[in-house]
């Protein structure tokens, strides 16, 4: 008989009631982990996906605006650029119906290679891309959706350039997330030639790759200086950023995920508290006796909030567990097809580990605390006289 | 202790009242009382009268609103409710009504909960209330868990659990209350060995009159006052008589007529 066996065996005693707290703890730990690795998981893929010393200059008024073309020239001599190319939206469907079903853009094609160093793209499709005017570059997502192959012949209608395009892809994006369609800007620029007399001269979105990252800054200001009291005022943000807007506003889906997790833990404190009464108050004639027969406060205290927190730290340690698993089977499934995307960035880290354990020992306290409280300080007489 | 009584219990002019919202309640009123060691003694009047209030105020699980109780030359009073605790897991063995056993626990885990409370390795609080389960007879029951046991068994080893510490002291409170005629007796019988065998004080709480023929005293209680004279003689007579016309009266019996 030792103290340890005493609150081991009170846990026993109502095994279905100790089996469904702790599996509510169980769950809501695996879900404040899964939680609490999203804004990680999202941050990871923009570090994947998004490069430190990529800037994308576009219109203040927004990204479907457009800026003068002499811009990108402009911009390619504000000092620590290393290469700078424009495109613009070409907004081409391939399937029947007029849905566009990837990104299309008519590009500069000569200066992709400089502004996309880090771009799996073979050498000699990147010349090709350079040397054929109708040379259209595709994203590996795109290709396999379509079952293109390089040297195959696509036609594209745009939805708001009076001119249909005949493609020759000539090379792959290797990067199975990556769904654009780059062709040459030349291209475009003389079939409006031929059809209205003149090209369009103006360019969408220009990409910018900074010598090293200390410039980014630097290049930023002077973009937007230097657009300042033009037509086109101009914004640049870094291509984090510049993707961070495609997923909202990171800082308030991080706000949102951090209530859900309080309320979460709330909840589970309830639900926890309420067993723990249930239970003093079910053994308040065996507490009674226990106080009678010498057991100190402390020790009926410590006793009943023990039982609380090692049930909620072993649920707790079991939903870190499964978060664990769930990750590492997200990954596997994930592992090289890609088609998972972000999820297989999914991964829990040790601080989150930490931050379970943490919530479930926290959960035991702040749920066992009040009512061991209550049956603690309740006088012996009272005790006694309310059960006999 | 100053005026020289062997008393083991000494209980001077002591009052327990109670504040129930605005009432008053007066569950005790200027009660002394002496009690020898090594001597079983039986509080006994009808319900309400007060005999639990005495009986916790005896073993300290409750002060008394005037009066000082004294045992063993210990004034209880200059005891603060830790120091009470400690006081009573030593000194004191407590029985009651209903067993309030714990029931994840086998008899013998049951036994050696106060043990906790003391110094003794396991093994050796394993062998004492292997010993006090002995005692009363449940040397066959030892890993039996309490829902297994019968009513009777189960007030065995509560007073099993009252004698493992070796208190000079044991109070029951109604232990022959929830038990059957052949079974009351046999807890009385045992009551009895504990003070006859093992020199224990007892004071029980009873309103059996059937526990007349097993203690050494009788006190009467009745609305708080302990009755002395005439009118004790009065309450014992009654009960008796009652005890005479139903040679075995049932446990619950109130023994007026
Ligand atoms: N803790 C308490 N709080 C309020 N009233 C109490 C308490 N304990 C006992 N009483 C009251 O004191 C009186 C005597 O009670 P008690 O000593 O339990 O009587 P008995 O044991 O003789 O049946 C009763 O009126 C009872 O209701
Ligand atoms: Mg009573």
């Amino acid at each position: 008989m030792t103290h340890t066996r005493l609150v081991l065996a009170n846990l026993g005693r109502n095994k279905l009631r100790t089996a469904f707290t702790g599996g509510a703890i169980t769950l809501a730990v695996l879900l404040v982990c899964i939680l609490l690795t999203m804004p990680a998981a999202m941050d990871r893929l923009l570090e994947d996906i998004a490069s430190d010393v990529r800037i994308s200059v576009h219109n203040k008024a927004g990204l479907v605006y457009s800026m003068p073309g002499s811009f990108t020239r402009k911009v390619r001599n504000i000092d620590g650029v290393a290469a700078a190319v424009g495109m613009v939206w070409y907004g081409g469907a391939y399937e029947d119906g007029g849905k566009v079903t990837f990104p299309n853009f008519a590009i500069e094609s000569e200066h992709v290679g400089a502004v996309y160093p880090d771009y799996p793209i073979e050498k000699e499709e990147l010349a090709d891309f350079v040397r054929y005017r109708d040379g259209a570059i595709v994203g590996a997502q795109t290709m396999d959706k379509y079952g293109w192959k390089i040297g195959d012949r696509v036609t594209l209608k745009s939805t708001i350039w009076p001119v249909d395009l005949d493609f020759r892809i000539v090379g792959r994006i290797d990067n199975p997330q990556s769904p654009h369609f780059w062709f040459s800007r030349t291209y475009l620029d003389e079939a409006m030639k031929a059809k209205l007399g003149q090209a369009a001269g103006f360019v969408g979105t220009i990409w910018v790759r900074a010598a090293d990252p200390s410039r980014v800054n630097s290049i930023m200001l002077a973009v937007e200086e230097m657009s300042r009291n033009s037509d086109a005022e101009a914004v640049a943000e870094t291509e984090k950023s510049f993707f961070q807007n495609f997923f909202g506003s990171l800082e308030g889906f991080i706000r949102i995920i951090l209530l859900v997790t309080g309320l979460v833990t709330l909840c589970i404190i309830f639900i926890a508290a309420n067993t723990a009464s249930m239970n003093v108050r079910e053994r308040s004639g065996e507490i009674a006796v226990l106080k009678a027969i010498g057991f100190a406060r402390r020790f009926i205290f410590g006793s009943l909030l023990g039982e609380v927190v090692v049930l909620s730290t072993v649920a707790g340690a079991v939903g870190v567990g499964l978060a664990l698993g769930f990750a590492g089977l997200l990954q596997s499934l994930a592992g090289g097809d890609g088609s998972l995307g972000p999820l297989g960035g999914f991964i829990i880290t040790a601080p989150v580990l930490v931050q379970g354990l943490f919530l479930s020992l926290f959960i035991g306290m702040l749920a066992g605390v009040v009512p061991s409280f209550g049956a603690a300080r309740k006088p012996v007489a009272l005790a006694l006289h309310e059960i006999f | 202790m100053a005026d020289g009584s062997n008393a083991l219990i000494d209980v001077r002019n002591v009052s327990r009242h109670y504040v129930r919202n605005v009432d008053e309640v007066h569950a005790l009123d200027d009660v002394s009382l002496e009690v020898p060691a090594a001597c079983f003694v039986a509080l006994m009047g009808p319900s309400g009268s007060g005999k639990s209030t005495l009986l916790n105020l005896i073993s300290g699980i409750d002060r008394p609103s005037e009066g000082e109780v004294i045992v063993a030359g210990q004034p209880l009073s200059t005891l603060d409710e830790d120091e009470l605790a400690t006081w009573r897991a030593r000194h004191v063995g407590l029985i009651f009504q209903f067993f309030n056993l714990i029931p994840v626990l086998s008899a013998r885990e049951n036994v050696a909960l106060p043990l906790l409370l003391t110094d003794l390795d396991k093994a050796e609080r394993r062998r004492r209330a292997e010993t006090a389960l002995r005692v009363v007879g449940l040397e066959e029951r030892f890993d039996h868990f309490p829902r297994t046991l019968s009513g009777g068994e189960q007030q065995r080893v509560a007073i099993a659990r009252a004698i493992v510490t070796d208190p000079d002291l044991i109070v029951a409170d109604e232990p022959t209350g929830d038990l059957d005629a052949r079974n009351a007796e046999a807890i009385l019988d045992l009551l009895r060995a504990l003070k006859n065998e093992f020199g224990k004080t007892i004071v029980m709480v009873t309103h059996d009159s059937r526990a007349l023929r097993y203690v050494d005293e009788a006190h009467h209680l009745d609305k708080g006052v302990l009755l002395t004279g005439e009118e004790a003689e009065r309450a014992a007579a009654a009960l008796l008589a009652a005890a005479g016309a139903h040679p075995m009266p049932p446990a619950r019996s109130d023994g007026s007529s």
